[in-house]
Order: C-alpha cells, then structure tokens, then sequence
C-alpha cells in the first residue's frame, strides 16, 4: 500500500473573484511544470443558465514551484472557446490533459453537447498552444478521437501521454445509459489508444481493467504515471446510481502494469481515502500523480466532484 | 444521359407497414435477389412520447420488372438503438451491398440534439436471412464526425471497385442560425475507402462542386460504372426554404469520372426533369441506380421528401 500524506486544498474556485467563467468547480487537474511556476490546468463553470444547466470551460492556475499553496496568477480567459452550433463541443470542454511536444503544448480535452433522449454525449478533441499553453488552437471543429462499433458513446477523461516514442490517450467510453426513470445515467470503462503522431489513434478496444463495485461501476480519470519501471494507474470508481453523497460516490483506485497493456487492480494499494470531515470528506475523484523536485504528488478532487475544489497530497515512500 | 420516367411504383398510404409506419418511402434502395427486387426504403412511426418521427426501415419486394408487388415487409427488418445511441431515433436511409456470400447494411442513424434537431452517423449491420433482417455487429458507428467534419456523417452508398470498397456519403460543414425554422445544415458528399467495409479512411474533401453557393446541400450519392465511366447521381438543394419552395428544394445533380478521384460536375446531363404535373414536379430526391437483367434504372422520390412514394425511370442509352 501508498501512503499519501494529504497536504490540504490548494485551489477553491469559489473564492476567486471577477471570472465570470469561474464561478465554481475547479475538475480534473493536470500539470505543465515550468521553470518558476506549475501551471495547473482546470475544468470550471460560470453559473447554470436559467434551466439549471451549466457549461464547463478549460483554464489554468499557476503555482509557485517551491511553494503550491501560493498562487503565482490565474489565466485572464478559458483556453478554448465553446464549439459552434451544432458541434461536439458546444456546451463544454471538460476535462483537459496537456502534454509538451516539439516546444508546443497539445491539449486533449473531452466536448460536450446536449442530447433529447440523455442529457448529453462526449467526444474527445485536440488543440495546439504555440505560447507555452496560454492560448490554444483547435486542430478541427470536429473531435479527435470519436464514437465506434464498440464505443457508441460518452468519450471523455483523456489524458495524453508519451511512452517510448509512442503516444497513448487513456480515456473513458460509455457501455450503457440506465433510463433511472427517466433520468438516465451513463455508465463509462477506462479505455486506451495509442498513435505514431498524437493524431489518428488506433483504439486498443477493450476495458483496462475489470469493475470491482458492480458490473454497473463507472470509472473514470484514468492517470498513468511512470515509476520504477511500471506503470502506476490512479483512477476514480463509483457506483452507477445515486453517486452524488458519500455513500456510492468517487473513490480513488489504483493498478499497475509493466507493459501497458495487461493491468492489475488493485484499490487497496492506493492509499487515499475521504477525510472524516473537510472539503474531501464524501468523495475523492480525478486523481492526477506527477514528480517535482524529488518529490511524487497528487492532485484530487474533494466534494461533489471539485465544485470546492482541488487539493495536494504528497507521497511518503515509493511507488513500487 | 437520358431516362425514361416508368411513374410511382410505389406508395406506403396503399399498404400495412411494419412499426405503426404510415406515410413516407423515401431513399428507396435495392437488393437484388434471383427471384425479385428487395426495395428498402425509410418509412415513419409517430413517437408518442415526443409528437416527433421515428424513421424505420422497411421493403417491398417486386418482380425483376418492376412491373409487380409481390411482398411487403411484416417485420421489423432493423432495430432502432438503444438509448442514448447514434440510431436510437431512426435509421434513414440503408444502404445494402452483396459481396462475398454477405449481405452487410450500411445505415444512417439518426439522435436528435437540443441546439439542432439531430447528428447523424454510419452504422453496419449484417443479414443472415437473405435480407429480411439485419443486426448490428455493434451499438456504435462505423463511420462519424472527426476534425474536419464535425457532424451529419451519414448517406453511405458503398460500392467494391477492384477489390476496394468505396464509400460516397454525406458530412456536415456548419448549421446556419435561422430565425424563420430550426437552424438548418448543410453538408457535401465526401468519399472514403476501404479494405474490409468495416474500417474506413476518409478522404478528407468535398468531392462534388457546388453549383448553387457554398452554402449548397448535397445528399445521397449512388455511383455506377458503366462503359468505363463512373457516375454518380445525387440530389441537392439550398440551405433554406427548400420545404415549400419548389425553386429551393431539392433536384437530382450528376457528375461521372474516369478514375473514383476527380468527379466532374454536369448538371445539364443528368437527363431527369420535374415533371409538369403530378408526383415529382416539385421535387425529385434521393436517387438510387442499379442494375436488373442489363437495364439501368433510377429510383428516386418526388414531393414532399417521399411521402407518398417513389418512381421509377430506365436508362434509355
């Protein structure tokens, strides 16, 4: 088993003021480390609409590399702008995964738009910063990577990374929508591409791992890091329904694999669990683990899936 | 080009049809048997949770002359999807291509959105009964939006030239707000190929110019070669007003080429006109060639997108 040791909440979206964008939830962190700061890019929200109905924009936070509690500035605007009437992107772009390439920095990032019979479906786009990921490119107004035979819908949670001079894409599909009376909820298996160029991906078809809470569970942020010569994958499970208090919702789980393609799961060696009181106490979700200055962290979401905030933990020990 | 107009051959009000289906045959198209004519075509059930359509597949069977009806579909020939699904809210139209001993569909499925009435994308099913039914070999597509063509992947008609399959279908480029209606769409054909029919490469581009303006609608492209040539008959219409204006709704456009790359426009030569009066002389949609016993013939619909039926003409030269 890990040990994390939790560090605390670093960023809290609703205490920033004069962003209208950012209103509240701060989702899915995930890390661009620079020379003085680390940029920490986020999924957040402006208030609903007069439905109820909210859209998610992409930005970015930047801490002081030898200090994360200290926020150094906050991006002035989303990095992407919604997609036009009618396209994958419409209605939002959540969550985001950044990767350094040839001195520009790609972004995956999971669009989002409205449907009659479910309330929304996903797919997965990409997009180019030439500015060290202030301001980022669409590559299309169309998605990257897109429903198949055996992915009909809800592509979502990229995260982009290299391994070997090969790119991979971990992601999440979408098996079934259970009609819960009318509103239905999806449920969604940690998935796996790979790609010569970051472009056209070749999708490995079939679910990482097995579910361990129901046949029904749903997991999502699937997060590889590279350690010790294997590769670590922290992810979020929960239950199909009734998801949103402490009882059914996110959990933080963990397999390992030292070929990337045969995982072994393995939940009670992640090593973080809810607080018994705080910002993290119901839930902990979207974990994403990287390396700083001789350290191993992770970035999480407490509460209601990050609408308070993201927070830091700190491994003690090895990734073994 | 010149064709014979042979009349409506068919009208769905003059039959029972499976799925509490009640007016509408549109995208006619066809598998031929060694006995008959299997017609497919879409046809609408009334969605009592929503007052909206759902599109169903269904066929007439005929005589290798088009002359007689000898069976209509009493079945379902194709699920719908399952919620949430690209086809869960219609499949319109189906396309079906016989090789090897298999009888495989490729369907356009419809899912209706909130800020535009509807995606589209490509499914593929397959037949184990000589086509009175099909089943999905999965719950997604086969073909969707990507970078470049962002939505309204749909209209495939797939055709096995020296051992690759091509695929000519139809893409979204932008959905146009407008105050009048809905936002309306537009879309173009574009091609892409392949090795098993089930993985396919798109080309990437527009394959047919434009002849109205950029924002012209091209829809259901069928190809044939013959002698050599390669033609292709589709129909197109402007973005806006096509309903009721006969002017702005849709008519049959053709374009051939020598070599399945570069296809040149030829309106002039499609050979097919409104008629003065009666069922296609408003409009004329949706076209279909194939082949029976050496004749050429052209399937289409006239008003009203196919509501009641589709005709016939034959290839005269």
């Amino acid at each position: 088993m890990f040990t994390w040791k939790k560090l605390g909440r670093i960023f809290d979206p609703t205490a920033i003021k004069g962003k209208s964008w950012l209103n509240e939830f701060a989702q899915a962190p995930a890390v661009l480390v620079f020379d003085e700061f680390v940029r920490v890019y986020f999924s957040c929200r402006p208030l609903p609409d007069a439905n109820g109905q909210y859209v998610s924009y992409s930005s970015f936070v930047d801490f002081n590399r030898s200090n994360l509690f200290e926020i150094v500035s906050i991006a002035d605007n989303p990095i992407f702008k919604l997609g036009e009437r009618g396209t994958f992107d419409e209605f939002g772009t959540y969550p985001t995964s950044v990767i350094r390439d040839n001195g520009n920095v790609m972004a995956y990032y999971a669009g989002w738009t409205r449907c009659e019979s479910v309330p929304f479906n996903v797919a997965i786009g990409a997009a180019i910063s030439k500015d060290e990921g202030v301001t980022f490119e669409k590559l299309g107004s169309g998605p990257i990577l897109s429903y198949s035979l055996n992915e009909p819908f809800v592509l979502s949670g990229p995260k982009i990374r290299r391994f070997n001079n090969k790119w991979y894409l971990f992601y999440i599909a979408g098996t079934k929508w259970i009609p819960n009376n009318g509103k239905p909820e999806p449920v969604y298996k940690l998935r796996m591409a790979t790609s010569v160029d970051g472009i056209h991906w070749v999708k490995q078809e079939k679910d990482l791992i097995e579910s361990r809470l129901e046949e029904d569970e749903a997991q999502a942020s699937p997060d590889v890091f590279f350690y010790n010569n294997k590769y670590h994958l922290f992810f979020c499970y929960r239950y199909s329904l009734n998801f949103r208090g402490k009882e059914n919702g996110y959990r933080i789980g963990y397999a390992s694999s030292t070929d990337l393609i045969n995982w072994t799961r393995d939940d009670t060696k992640a090593g973080i669990d809810v607080s018994e009181d705080g910002w993290d106490s119901e839930m902990i979700s979207y974990p994403h683990v990287f390396a700083l200055d001789g350290n191993i962290y992770m970035m999480y979401l407490g509460n209601q899936v990050g609408k308070f905030g993201f927070g830091l933990a700190q491994l003690e020990g090895e990734l073994i | 080009m010149k064709w014979k107009k042979l009349g409506k051959i068919f009208d769905p009000t003059n039959h029972q049809l499976p799925n509490n289906c009640v007016e509408f045959a549109q995208s006619p198209q066809t598998l031929v048997l060694d006995d008959c004519v299997r017609i497919y075509f879409s046809t609408r059930e009334k969605d009592l949770a929503t007052g909206k359509f759902l599109s169903h597949i269904a066929f007439v069977d005929m005589d290798k002359n088009l002359e007689q009806i000898i069976n209509i579909a009493s079945d379902t020939v194709i699920q719908l999807g399952e919620l949430g699904t690209f086809d869960e809210h219609g499949i319109f139209p189906i396309n079906i291509v016989k090789t090897n001993n298999q009888i495989v569909a490729y369907t356009c499925g419809w899912s209706r959105r909130v800020s535009v009435s509807v995606e589209t994308s490509v499914g593929y099913a397959v037949s184990e009964d000589n086509g009175l039914t099909f089943k999905k070999i999965g719950n997604g597509p086969i073909l969707t939006a990507s970078l470049d063509e962002p939505f309204l992947v749909g209209d495939a008609f797939v055709c096995v030239f020296e051992n690759v399959y091509h695929m000519w279908y139809m893409y979204g480029t932008r959905w146009i707000d407008n105050p009048e209606e809905e936002a309306a769409r537009v879309y173009k054909i574009g091609h892409a190929t392949s090795l098993d029919g089930i993985h396919w490469n798109k080309e990437g581009k527009q394959i047919i110019d434009d002849v109205l303006n950029n924002d012209e609608c091209q829809a259901l492209p069928t190809v044939i070669e013959h002698n050599g040539v390669y033609h292709m008959y589709f129909c197109f219409r402007e973005a806006i007003g096509f309903r009721k204006n006969r002017d702005r709704g849709y008519r049959l456009g053709y374009a051939y080429s020598k070599d399945l790359i570069t296809w040149v426009r030829d309106d002039a030569n499609a050979g097919i006109e409104f008629s003065k009066e009666g069922w296609d002389a408003d409009m004329q949609c949706y076209p279909h060639i194939f082949k029976v016993d050496e004749k050429i013939y052209l399937l289409y619909n006239g008003n009203e997108f196919g509501r009641f039926g589709f005709g016939l003409a034959v290839l005269e030269n």
